[in-house]
Protein backbone atom coordinates (compact mmCIF):
# COMPACT_ATOMS: atom_id res chain seq x y z
CA UNK A 1 0.00 0.00 0.00
CA UNK A 2 1.38 3.15 -1.03
CA UNK A 3 0.49 6.46 1.15
CA UNK A 4 2.83 9.60 0.34
CA UNK A 5 3.57 11.39 3.22
CA UNK A 6 1.32 14.85 2.54
CA UNK A 7 -1.88 12.23 3.10
CA UNK A 8 -0.53 10.82 6.29
CA UNK A 9 -0.17 14.42 7.53
CA UNK A 10 -3.88 15.32 6.25
CA UNK A 11 -4.57 12.33 7.96
CA UNK A 12 -3.41 13.27 11.32
CA UNK A 13 -3.93 16.87 11.35
CA UNK A 14 -8.01 15.73 10.52
CA UNK A 15 -7.53 12.83 13.60
CA UNK A 16 -6.27 16.05 15.66
CA UNK A 17 -8.88 18.69 14.52
CA UNK A 18 -11.56 16.03 14.76
CA UNK A 19 -10.62 15.32 18.54
CA UNK A 20 -10.37 18.75 19.83
CA UNK A 21 -14.16 19.16 18.33
CA UNK A 22 -15.29 16.27 19.97
CA UNK A 23 -13.61 17.47 23.37
CA UNK A 24 -14.31 21.01 22.88
CA UNK A 25 -18.23 19.93 22.13
CA UNK A 26 -18.35 17.46 24.73
CA UNK A 27 -16.66 18.63 27.59
CA UNK A 28 -18.10 22.21 26.87
CA UNK A 29 -20.29 23.11 24.90
CA UNK A 30 -23.02 20.11 25.59
CA UNK A 31 -22.76 21.05 29.69
CA UNK A 32 -22.86 24.76 28.86
CA UNK A 33 -26.01 24.35 26.53
CA UNK A 34 -27.74 22.19 29.37
CA UNK A 35 -26.56 24.82 32.03
CA UNK A 36 -28.15 27.66 29.45
CA UNK A 37 -31.64 25.38 29.36
CA UNK A 38 -31.51 24.70 33.01
CA UNK A 39 -30.77 28.90 33.56
CA UNK A 40 -33.44 29.63 31.00
CA UNK A 41 -36.14 27.61 33.10
CA UNK A 42 -34.84 29.26 36.12
CA UNK A 43 -35.24 32.28 34.78
CA UNK A 44 -38.89 32.02 33.40
CA UNK A 45 -39.75 30.88 36.83
CA UNK A 46 -38.23 34.12 38.67
CA UNK A 47 -40.36 35.77 35.82
CA UNK A 48 -43.60 34.07 36.69
CA UNK A 49 -42.64 34.80 40.30
CA UNK A 50 -42.14 38.11 39.86
CA UNK A 51 -45.68 38.53 38.16
CA UNK A 52 -47.35 36.96 40.63
CA UNK A 53 -45.20 39.45 43.32
CA UNK A 54 -46.69 42.14 40.94
CA UNK A 55 -50.03 40.83 40.50
CA UNK A 56 -50.14 41.02 44.52
CA UNK A 57 -48.48 44.04 44.77
CA UNK A 58 -51.68 45.68 42.77
CA UNK A 59 -53.90 43.90 45.02
CA UNK A 60 -53.00 45.32 48.56
CA UNK A 61 -51.99 48.93 46.63
CA UNK A 62 -55.76 48.51 45.77
CA UNK A 63 -56.53 47.08 49.56
CA UNK A 64 -54.69 50.14 51.15
CA UNK A 65 -55.93 52.68 48.05
CA UNK A 66 -59.80 52.06 49.06
CA UNK A 67 -58.63 51.57 52.51
CA UNK A 68 -57.70 55.48 52.57
CA UNK A 69 -60.13 56.63 50.65
CA UNK A 70 -63.15 54.94 52.94
CA UNK A 71 -61.13 56.31 56.13
CA UNK A 72 -59.96 59.61 54.90
CA UNK A 73 -61.53 61.24 58.23
CA UNK A 74 -60.49 58.64 61.10
CA UNK A 75 -56.83 59.02 58.91
CA UNK A 76 -56.57 62.26 58.73
CA UNK A 77 -57.70 62.71 62.78
CA UNK A 78 -55.36 60.62 63.88
CA UNK A 79 -52.39 62.41 62.34
CA UNK A 80 -53.50 66.17 63.11
CA UNK A 81 -52.64 67.34 66.54
CA UNK A 82 -55.08 68.61 69.10
CA UNK A 83 -55.22 72.29 69.54
CA UNK A 84 -57.22 73.17 72.37
CA UNK A 85 -57.97 76.39 70.93
CA UNK A 86 -59.41 75.11 67.66
CA UNK A 87 -61.08 72.37 69.55
CA UNK A 88 -63.12 75.62 71.61
CA UNK A 89 -63.56 77.28 68.56
CA UNK A 90 -65.37 74.37 66.86
CA UNK A 91 -67.35 73.12 69.51
CA UNK A 92 -68.33 76.84 71.43
CA UNK A 93 -71.97 76.77 69.41
CA UNK A 94 -72.93 74.03 71.98
CA UNK A 95 -72.18 75.25 75.06
CA UNK A 96 -72.55 78.86 76.88
CA UNK A 97 -69.25 78.79 77.97
CA UNK A 98 -66.58 75.84 77.08
CA UNK A 99 -62.83 75.67 78.72
CA UNK A 100 -60.52 73.19 78.22
CA UNK A 101 -57.60 72.57 80.51
CA UNK A 102 -53.93 71.63 79.33
CA UNK A 103 -53.27 68.30 77.93
CA UNK A 104 -51.54 65.82 79.85
CA UNK A 105 -50.16 62.66 78.02
CA UNK A 106 -51.27 59.59 79.33
CA UNK A 107 -49.97 56.51 78.81
CA UNK A 108 -50.15 54.64 75.60
CA UNK A 109 -53.54 52.86 74.79
CA UNK A 110 -53.35 50.26 72.10
CA UNK A 111 -50.85 51.60 70.54
CA UNK A 112 -51.49 54.89 70.19
CA UNK A 113 -50.79 57.80 72.18
CA UNK A 114 -53.82 59.27 74.23
CA UNK A 115 -53.91 62.81 75.94
CA UNK A 116 -56.37 63.46 78.72
CA UNK A 117 -58.11 66.68 78.84
CA UNK A 118 -60.33 68.05 81.62
CA UNK A 119 -63.52 70.40 79.85
CA UNK A 120 -65.71 72.35 82.06
CA UNK A 121 -68.79 73.85 80.29
CA UNK A 122 -72.09 75.55 80.92
CA UNK A 123 -75.32 74.34 79.45
CA UNK A 124 -78.71 75.98 79.04
CA UNK A 125 -80.39 72.42 78.20
CA UNK A 126 -79.29 68.77 78.46
CA UNK A 127 -79.97 68.76 74.35
CA UNK A 128 -77.07 70.80 73.51
CA UNK A 129 -74.79 68.36 75.72
CA UNK A 130 -76.27 65.57 73.17
CA UNK A 131 -75.66 67.65 70.16
CA UNK A 132 -71.77 68.24 71.63
CA UNK A 133 -71.68 64.73 71.64
CA UNK A 134 -72.95 64.13 67.86
CA UNK A 135 -70.22 66.55 66.72
CA UNK A 136 -67.44 65.48 68.49
CA UNK A 137 -67.72 61.99 66.51
CA UNK A 138 -67.59 64.43 63.58
CA UNK A 139 -65.15 66.51 65.12
CA UNK A 140 -61.12 67.01 63.34
CA UNK A 141 -59.75 64.22 65.93
CA UNK A 142 -60.38 61.15 67.67
CA UNK A 143 -61.96 62.24 70.98
CA UNK A 144 -63.85 59.85 73.69
CA UNK A 145 -65.93 61.18 76.44
CA UNK A 146 -64.87 59.79 79.69
CA UNK A 147 -66.47 59.21 83.24
CA UNK A 148 -67.12 60.72 85.40
CA UNK A 149 -69.53 63.56 83.97
CA UNK A 150 -70.64 65.88 86.72
CA UNK A 151 -74.09 68.13 85.92
CA UNK A 152 -74.44 70.82 88.29
CA UNK A 153 -77.66 73.47 88.49
CA UNK A 154 -76.67 76.65 89.07
CA UNK A 155 -79.78 78.78 88.51
CA UNK A 156 -81.11 78.42 84.88
CA UNK A 157 -77.08 77.18 83.59
CA UNK A 158 -76.15 73.51 83.95
CA UNK A 159 -72.53 73.51 85.05
CA UNK A 160 -70.88 70.52 83.30
CA UNK A 161 -67.30 68.75 83.89
CA UNK A 162 -65.78 66.19 82.31
CA UNK A 163 -62.70 64.68 80.84
CA UNK A 164 -61.78 63.87 77.04
CA UNK A 165 -59.36 61.33 76.19
CA UNK A 166 -57.98 62.51 72.69
CA UNK A 167 -56.07 59.62 70.62
CA UNK A 168 -53.39 60.12 68.08
CA UNK A 169 -51.03 57.91 65.87
CA UNK A 170 -48.01 56.66 68.24
CA UNK A 171 -45.27 59.30 67.82
CA UNK A 172 -43.93 62.33 69.20
CA UNK A 173 -47.22 64.72 68.90
CA UNK A 174 -46.47 68.38 69.26
CA UNK A 175 -48.69 69.22 71.71
CA UNK A 176 -50.00 72.20 71.12
CA UNK A 177 -50.95 75.23 73.56
CA UNK A 178 -52.96 78.31 73.23
CA UNK A 179 -50.12 80.08 72.45
CA UNK A 180 -49.06 78.50 69.31
CA UNK A 181 -51.95 77.49 68.54
CA UNK A 182 -52.64 80.04 65.96
CA UNK A 183 -49.50 79.47 64.12
CA UNK A 184 -49.91 76.16 63.94
CA UNK A 185 -53.64 76.66 61.88
CA UNK A 186 -52.09 79.07 59.72
CA UNK A 187 -49.47 76.73 58.78
CA UNK A 188 -52.08 73.60 58.14
CA UNK A 189 -53.78 75.96 55.96
CA UNK A 190 -50.86 76.68 53.83
CA UNK A 191 -50.25 73.12 53.48
CA UNK A 192 -54.20 72.44 52.28
CA UNK A 193 -53.46 75.25 50.13
CA UNK B 1 16.76 19.66 -22.97
CA UNK B 2 12.73 18.58 -21.92
CA UNK B 3 12.31 14.96 -20.59
CA UNK B 4 8.33 15.36 -20.15
CA UNK B 5 5.80 16.05 -22.48
CA UNK B 6 3.21 17.58 -19.24
CA UNK B 7 3.99 20.95 -17.55
CA UNK B 8 5.29 20.34 -13.93
CA UNK B 9 2.46 21.55 -11.57
CA UNK B 10 4.27 24.19 -9.05
CA UNK B 11 3.91 21.86 -5.44
CA UNK B 12 2.39 23.89 -2.81
CA UNK B 13 1.72 23.17 1.01
CA UNK B 14 -1.83 23.26 0.89
CA UNK B 15 -2.83 20.70 -1.69
CA UNK B 16 -6.41 21.33 -2.50
CA UNK B 17 -7.26 18.47 -0.19
CA UNK B 18 -5.39 20.30 2.61
CA UNK B 19 -7.56 23.47 1.54
CA UNK B 20 -10.65 21.54 1.84
CA UNK B 21 -9.50 20.11 5.02
CA UNK B 22 -8.83 23.15 6.35
CA UNK B 23 -11.83 25.07 4.90
CA UNK B 24 -14.26 22.46 6.66
CA UNK B 25 -12.45 22.52 10.48
CA UNK B 26 -12.46 25.90 10.01
CA UNK B 27 -16.07 26.28 9.72
CA UNK B 28 -16.69 23.62 12.22
CA UNK B 29 -14.51 25.57 14.70
CA UNK B 30 -16.23 28.92 13.64
CA UNK B 31 -19.30 27.77 14.22
CA UNK B 32 -18.77 25.93 17.75
CA UNK B 33 -16.96 28.72 18.99
CA UNK B 34 -19.74 31.14 18.03
CA UNK B 35 -22.08 28.81 19.77
CA UNK B 36 -19.63 28.89 22.79
CA UNK B 37 -19.75 32.73 22.58
CA UNK B 38 -23.67 32.87 22.40
CA UNK B 39 -23.91 30.87 25.58
CA UNK B 40 -21.18 32.89 27.09
CA UNK B 41 -23.13 36.14 26.47
CA UNK B 42 -26.71 34.21 27.17
CA UNK B 43 -25.22 33.24 30.27
CA UNK B 44 -23.52 36.83 31.80
CA UNK B 45 -27.16 37.96 30.10
CA UNK B 46 -29.37 35.48 32.64
CA UNK B 47 -27.17 36.89 35.32
CA UNK B 48 -27.94 40.32 34.87
CA UNK B 49 -31.40 39.83 34.30
CA UNK B 50 -31.43 38.10 37.04
CA UNK B 51 -30.01 40.32 39.29
CA UNK B 52 -32.80 42.61 38.23
CA UNK B 53 -35.23 40.41 38.74
CA UNK B 54 -33.93 39.53 42.92
CA UNK B 55 -33.52 43.59 43.10
CA UNK B 56 -37.18 44.06 41.57
CA UNK B 57 -38.09 41.27 43.90
CA UNK B 58 -36.74 42.81 47.03
CA UNK B 59 -38.35 46.16 45.81
CA UNK B 60 -41.62 44.40 45.48
CA UNK B 61 -41.73 42.79 48.99
CA UNK B 62 -40.71 45.99 50.78
CA UNK B 63 -43.36 48.18 49.31
CA UNK B 64 -46.05 45.10 50.03
CA UNK B 65 -44.49 44.74 53.61
CA UNK B 66 -45.01 48.48 53.92
CA UNK B 67 -48.61 48.31 52.42
CA UNK B 68 -49.24 45.71 54.79
CA UNK B 69 -48.31 47.73 57.64
CA UNK B 70 -49.94 50.58 56.48
CA UNK B 71 -53.32 48.68 56.04
CA UNK B 72 -52.86 47.25 59.56
CA UNK B 73 -52.14 50.86 61.24
CA UNK B 74 -55.34 51.83 59.35
CA UNK B 75 -57.42 48.45 59.90
CA UNK B 76 -56.29 49.52 64.13
CA UNK B 77 -57.15 53.31 63.78
CA UNK B 78 -60.60 52.71 62.36
CA UNK B 79 -61.25 49.20 64.97
CA UNK B 80 -60.24 52.18 68.03
CA UNK B 81 -62.34 54.91 66.41
CA UNK B 82 -65.55 53.13 65.85
CA UNK B 83 -64.89 51.83 69.74
CA UNK B 84 -64.48 55.65 70.74
CA UNK B 85 -67.69 56.96 68.39
CA UNK B 86 -69.99 54.35 70.10
CA UNK B 87 -68.33 54.88 73.53
CA UNK B 88 -69.90 58.62 72.75
CA UNK B 89 -73.10 57.42 71.58
CA UNK B 90 -73.67 54.76 74.75
CA UNK B 91 -73.01 57.65 76.46
CA UNK B 92 -75.14 60.51 74.94
CA UNK B 93 -78.12 57.16 75.09
CA UNK B 94 -77.03 57.02 78.78
CA UNK B 95 -77.22 60.71 79.68
CA UNK B 96 -80.58 61.10 77.39
CA UNK B 97 -82.15 57.89 79.87
CA UNK B 98 -81.02 59.04 82.87
CA UNK B 99 -82.54 62.21 82.26
CA UNK B 100 -85.56 60.72 80.67
CA UNK B 101 -86.02 58.98 83.79
CA UNK B 102 -86.49 62.00 86.28
CA UNK B 103 -90.18 62.39 86.73
CA UNK B 104 -91.15 66.53 86.16
CA UNK B 105 -91.97 66.80 89.96
CA UNK B 106 -88.52 65.98 90.59
CA UNK B 107 -85.80 68.64 90.13
CA UNK B 108 -82.11 67.53 90.23
CA UNK B 109 -79.76 69.96 91.64
CA UNK B 110 -76.40 68.19 90.69
CA UNK B 111 -75.92 64.91 89.21
CA UNK B 112 -72.58 62.50 88.81
CA UNK B 113 -72.12 60.02 86.17
CA UNK B 114 -69.19 57.09 86.93
CA UNK B 115 -68.47 54.33 85.12
CA UNK B 116 -70.02 52.12 87.73
CA UNK B 117 -72.28 54.37 89.46
CA UNK B 118 -74.33 57.52 89.71
CA UNK B 119 -75.00 60.07 92.31
CA UNK B 120 -78.09 62.14 91.94
CA UNK B 121 -78.91 65.25 94.23
CA UNK B 122 -82.09 66.85 94.58
CA UNK B 123 -84.92 67.98 95.86
CA UNK B 124 -88.58 66.02 95.90
CA UNK B 125 -92.13 67.50 97.10
CA UNK B 126 -92.54 64.07 99.55
CA UNK B 127 -90.61 60.67 99.59
CA UNK B 128 -93.07 58.78 98.35
CA UNK B 129 -93.04 60.31 94.74
CA UNK B 130 -89.40 59.52 95.05
CA UNK B 131 -89.44 56.20 96.14
CA UNK B 132 -91.93 55.28 93.20
CA UNK B 133 -91.28 57.89 90.62
CA UNK B 134 -87.67 57.48 90.52
CA UNK B 135 -85.79 55.09 93.00
CA UNK B 136 -88.21 52.11 91.54
CA UNK B 137 -86.75 52.79 87.60
CA UNK B 138 -83.25 53.62 89.41
CA UNK B 139 -83.74 50.14 91.24
CA UNK B 140 -84.10 48.57 88.18
CA UNK B 141 -81.25 49.50 86.64
CA UNK B 142 -78.32 49.71 89.14
CA UNK B 143 -77.57 46.63 91.58
CA UNK B 144 -77.06 48.94 94.93
CA UNK B 145 -79.07 52.03 95.41
CA UNK B 146 -78.98 54.13 98.87
CA UNK B 147 -81.24 57.27 99.28
CA UNK B 148 -80.65 59.86 102.28
CA UNK B 149 -83.54 62.14 102.60
CA UNK B 150 -82.47 66.21 104.67
CA UNK B 151 -86.11 67.81 105.17
CA UNK B 152 -86.34 71.15 103.97
CA UNK B 153 -87.66 74.30 105.26
CA UNK B 154 -90.72 74.35 102.76
CA UNK B 155 -91.71 70.65 103.70
CA UNK B 156 -89.96 69.08 100.90
CA UNK B 157 -86.86 67.03 100.98
CA UNK B 158 -83.40 67.13 99.78
CA UNK B 159 -82.70 63.69 98.71
CA UNK B 160 -78.67 61.92 97.89
CA UNK B 161 -79.47 58.96 95.58
CA UNK B 162 -76.39 56.88 95.37
CA UNK B 163 -76.26 53.68 92.59
CA UNK B 164 -73.89 51.32 91.78
CA UNK B 165 -73.79 48.71 89.11
CA UNK B 166 -71.38 45.74 90.27
CA UNK B 167 -68.30 45.56 88.54
CA UNK B 168 -68.50 41.90 87.55
CA UNK B 169 -71.84 42.58 85.74
CA UNK B 170 -70.79 45.69 84.39
CA UNK B 171 -68.00 43.91 82.69
CA UNK B 172 -70.21 41.48 80.92
CA UNK B 173 -71.90 44.74 79.29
Amino acid sequence: MNISRQHIYMLLLSLVLLTFVLIFSFAVLIPNGKEYRVKRADLKKEYRKLKQLNDFSDETSATLQKLQADHRHIITAFDTPFVVSRFEKQHRGFFSSLKLSKLEKKENEDGFSVYEVNTTSEINSPKSFYKFLDAVNKSDWIVAINFPITFKRDSEMINSSFTMKVYSNNKDVKISSENNSHSELDSESKQKN
Amino acid sequence: MRYSYIKPAPKTALSKDMQLLFTFFSVTLFMLFLTYGFLLFRDYRFEQNRAELIQEEQDFRVSIEEMKSKIAKIEEQNILSERVFTKNIVLKDSIHNLFDLVPARITLSKAEIMQNGLVLYGITPNKDIYNFMLQAPLRSIFHRTYSSFYPLKNGWFSFVSTNYIDEESNDEY
